[in-house]
């Protein structure tokens, strides 16, 4: 039993490792916190959803919604924050501002879906349940864990192994410093934001996959998982996020499996709470140098 | 008389209402504390009310006094693990304690009706109890304004280092800027209680968050003018022509977007600044012409 | 005992990098004592060190006979020890009036009740703190301008508001992180007045100084800091034509 949550829980905790991860690249390039970041993972599920509903192969929703969710992060990185990042004031700009791209992308979904919850087809992914070892594991949770597990390979290689990877890790430990060496920190806040949004953009064809449902508001329980996730891991944190995000999964399936719920939650956000109060910068993070705040 | 107040009486009424939650936002907010708690403590401040007066029989006047007294309580209660947090780490904190308090709420339905909600709360609160609680509470959001408690949040906000250097304990003066925060979110809290029947738990959620939110941002965090201006532009926006009613909530997304980004400080405080500034040039000018 | 501030054998490490390192200084009262040393040399670890923003590693710190080591930074303020910074920090869309009044935030007395509800005492104190400010931005010479708006004042006028906001608190020791940096020589040369006017009033003075020219004008002692260490001491011009001290800042060959 615990076993079988286990397993449920690593396959949910890869998922949610696509959505946290963009959302902590972001925050360790910019220390902007995007809080349009659910509303581009359900524009990812909306676009697979369209794409199959009319007819297109499950795969080009997928790489459709990759696309779409990638531009779309870039688009409000360009309206939303380009601006701010002038006046110097980003850290509460950039909350407001999300929050107002946020409730523009929703209502657009809002008026598209007509506020109903919308289903992928029902023989969209074939039902097929394997037994192994006493667990049963469905196709669509080995193509979700694979889905996870390969895109964070390739952001990994793509942040660790490439010229455009080494600019961003640059940018995120120094942005000045960088400049001087002649990056052009735009060209990789772009590149940053689509990554962050490509990769949010597959986690919401896969959580609408898996839950077959997919309405306008869907994002909003993901923002808040995906907050856990990056003060589990310490914000910024590649490694960190996704060692947190198969925690968080695994605790998260094991709370609904043993506790009543309607509780859920509120352990969850009271375990952030405790977290951010005896590990005030994550499991995994670093002290922030440079913040002089004082003897107390 | 009687028709204008039936036709405009309501939105008066949410003015009033919605004011007091915007100036319970403000206040953190010119204390430089990114607290979105304000949600939360308004919860607990109606629930506190209603639970009292539905289930105990309590008099409405003690269960406001109640209501304001949790609301500050748990904003005391929660300042200080805030004051370990700074900036994003603050508002990620409360957005947890917003939804730990809309959890509880709906889970607990022993206690408070759960999804449901609670019923049958006594109406009695009505325009001209509101109007008294928006005027106090505006009065003293003045009064903080042109005493050493503004002059304190005003650096701590603008420079902590600064804040320190002149003997200043952040932690302290932010602790009073959440507990008197948390005493207004209550009062209006348990105001609503007793002014709506009803409660149910997502009337605390994340619109109600935006939406003080937005009065704050959209009117100006600095003057007392900013909540007032905000929220009546904000509430009355959607009344002016049905397309805006309609769109409710993009108008509220673009609105936030194209403020922060070229109002950064609000449309009141700019504008304030703008006469100021007008008046300074005026009188420099005649103090050249008298020169001459 | 003697007054002033008095360092003994202050050390402070960040992991295994040693920013501060066995340093032994005094500032005594109604002096100019300066502190200089090659950009990098640990001089604004110093400072932060002193007014509570960093915690100490090992030695001591003196204050007045106080012992002000582990004080947290906002009861050494109250102790009577004010700075400016290197980088001005005041806050830009307030008037002047409104940067100085802040500083006399610890000679405000009036209850929270009074000041929440503006009770007469409460307006009363804030009208004679205006007065006092008043009085400040008179002496320093900018009256006229005291309601425009800091940010838009010159740099030499933002240093002597910092100043003022400092002098506010009515301190016992002012630090002084690089006043005239940015400066022209006629700003300079004022600034030099203003600070030799502070000392004559009987205050200590920490003066932290990359400009070796100014530092020869104005201190009677000078301490010489390089990688986190003191690797001179005595009067300016003994200091100054130290070879130590020539090599540590020539060592470095663009900041000479």
């Amino acid at each position: 039993m615990i076993a079988q949550q286990l397993l449920n829980g690593i396959v949910v905790g890869g998922v949610y490792a696509l959505f946290a991860l963009g959302f902590n690249l972001v925050f360790g390039i910019q220390r902007i916190l995007n809080l349009a970041h659910g509303a581009v993972f359900m524009a990812g599920a909306f676009t697979a959803w369209y794409t199959v509903v009319n007819g297109g192969p499950l795969w080009l929703g997928f790489l459709l919604a990759m696309a779409l969710s990638g531009c779309l992060s870039v688009l409000i990185e360009l309206v939303c924050f380009r601006r701010l990042r002038r006046t110097g004031d980003e850290e509460f700009g950039a909350i407001i501002s999300s929050i107002g791209a946020s409730l523009v992308i929703m209502t657009i979904a809002q008026r598209i879906s007509g506020t109903r919850i919308v289903r992928f087809p029902f023989d969209t992914f074939p039902i097929q349940i394997y037994q192994v070892a006493g667990l049963r594991i469905s196709l669509l949770q080995l193509f979700m864990a694979a889905a996870a597990f390969a895109l964070v390979v390739v952001m990994a290689w793509f942040v660790y192994r490439t010229p455009w990877g080494r600019r961003i890790r640059a940018v995120t430990e120094n942005a000045r410093a960088a400049m001087l060496t002649g990056v052009n920190p735009n060209a990789v806040y772009r590149q940053t934001y689509f990554m962050a949004g490509a990769l949010a953009g597959a986690a919401g064809v896969l959580v609408g996959l898996a839950f077959n449902s997919i309405h306008y508001m869907m994002g909003e329980p993901y923002l808040l998982f995906g907050f856990v996730i990056i003060i589990l891991g310490g914000l910024g944190s590649i490694p960190g996020a996704l060692l947190a995000a198969l925690l968080f999964g695994m605790m998260q399936t094991l709370t609904i499996a043993f506790l009543p719920t309607g509780l859920t939650n509120a352990v969850i956000f009271l375990g952030l709470f405790l977290i951010l109060l005896l590990r005030p910068h994550g499991l995994l993070g670093r002290e922030e140098a440079g913040q002089l705040r004082g003897r107390r | 008389m009687a028709s204008l107040y039936n036709a405009w009486g309501p939105i008066l009424d949410l003015y009033l209402l919605q004011l007091g939650f915007a100036f319970s936002q403000y206040l953190v907010l010119r204390a430089g504390v990114f607290s979105l708690a304000t949600a939360a403590l308004a919860a607990i401040g109606a629930y506190t009310a209603g639970i009292l007066a539905v289930k105990h029989g309590v008099h409405p006047a003690l269960g406001i006094l109640a209501g304001t007294g949790m609301g500050t309580a748990a904003a005391l209660v929660l300042s200080w693990p805030l004051a370990r947090l700074r900036g994003v780490y603050q508002a990620i904190a409360t957005l947890a304690f917003v939804q730990i308090v809309l959890s509880l709420n709906i889970w607990a339905e022993g206690l408070t009706g759960g999804a449901m909600g609670l019923m049958n709360i006594p109406r009695v609160v009505g325009t001209p109890g509101l109007l008294a609680a928006a005027v106090a509470v505006t009065y003293i959001i003045w009064a903080i304004g042109r005493t050493r408690i503004g002059r304190t949040f005003d650096v701590i906000r603008e420079n902590e280092a600064v804040a320190v250097s002149l003997g200043v304990s952040v932690p302290r003066w932010q602790a009073l800027a959440f507990a008197l925060s948390g005493a207004i979110a209550g009062l209006f809290g348990a105001l609503e209680a007793f002014h709506s029947y009803a409660l149910d738990p997502n009337i605390f959620g994340f619109s109600f968050l935006i939406a003080t939110l937005s009065y704050v941002v959209f009117g100006g965090r600095k003057s007392v003018l900013g909540p007032l201006v905000g929220t009546a532009v904000l509430i009355l926006l959607p009344e002016l022509a049905r397309p805006l009613a309609e769109n409710r909530v993009l108008v509220y997304g673009l609105l936030l977007i194209l403020v922060i980004n070229f109002l950064p400080r609000g449309v009141a405080d700019t504008l304030l600044d703008a006469w100021h500034r007008r008046r300074l040039a005026r009188r420099s000018a005649a103090a050249a012409e008298a020169l001459r | 005992m003697t007054g002033g501030l008095e360092l003994r054998a202050l050390g402070k490490r960040f992991g295994g990098v040693v920013a501060a390192d066995d340093v032994n200084m005094s500032v005594p009262p109604g002096r100019i004592t300066g502190l200089i040393g090659p950009n990098g040399a640990g001089k604004t670890t110093i400072v932060n060190l002193v007014t509570g923003m960093l915690s100490v590693s090992s030695g001591s710190i003196l204050f007045d006979g106080r012992d002000i080591t582990h004080a947290p930074a906002h009861a050494i303020a109250r102790a009577g020890l004010a700075r400016t910074f290197q980088n001005i920090r005041l806050m830009p869309e307030a008037s002047i009036l409104d940067n100085v009044m802040v500083g006399f935030h610890r000679h405000e007395t009036s209850g929270l009740l009074a000041a929440l509800l503006r009770l007469p005492a409460a307006a009363r104190e804030t009208r004679a703190m205006r007065d006092r400010a008043m009085a400040l931005i008179g002496r320093f010479g900018l009256a006229a301008l005291a309601d425009h708006p800091a940010g838009g004042l010159s740099y030499g006028h933002q240093r002597r508001v910092e100043i003022m906001r400092a002098l506010a608190t009515d301190p016992r020791l002012i630090l002084l992180d690089e006043p005239v940096a940015g400066m022209n020589d006629v700003e300079s040369a004022e600034m030099a007045e203003v600070i030799r006017g502070l000392a004559a009033e009987g205050r200590a003075i920490l003066l932290i100084e990359h400009d070796m020219r100014f530092v020869t004008g104005l201190c009677a002692h000078v301490y010489a800091l390089d990688g986190g260490r003191l690797i001179a001491e005595g009067s300016a011009r003994a200091v100054l034509s130290d070879p130590v001290v020539i090599e540590a800042y020539l060592g470095s060959p663009l900041d000479a």
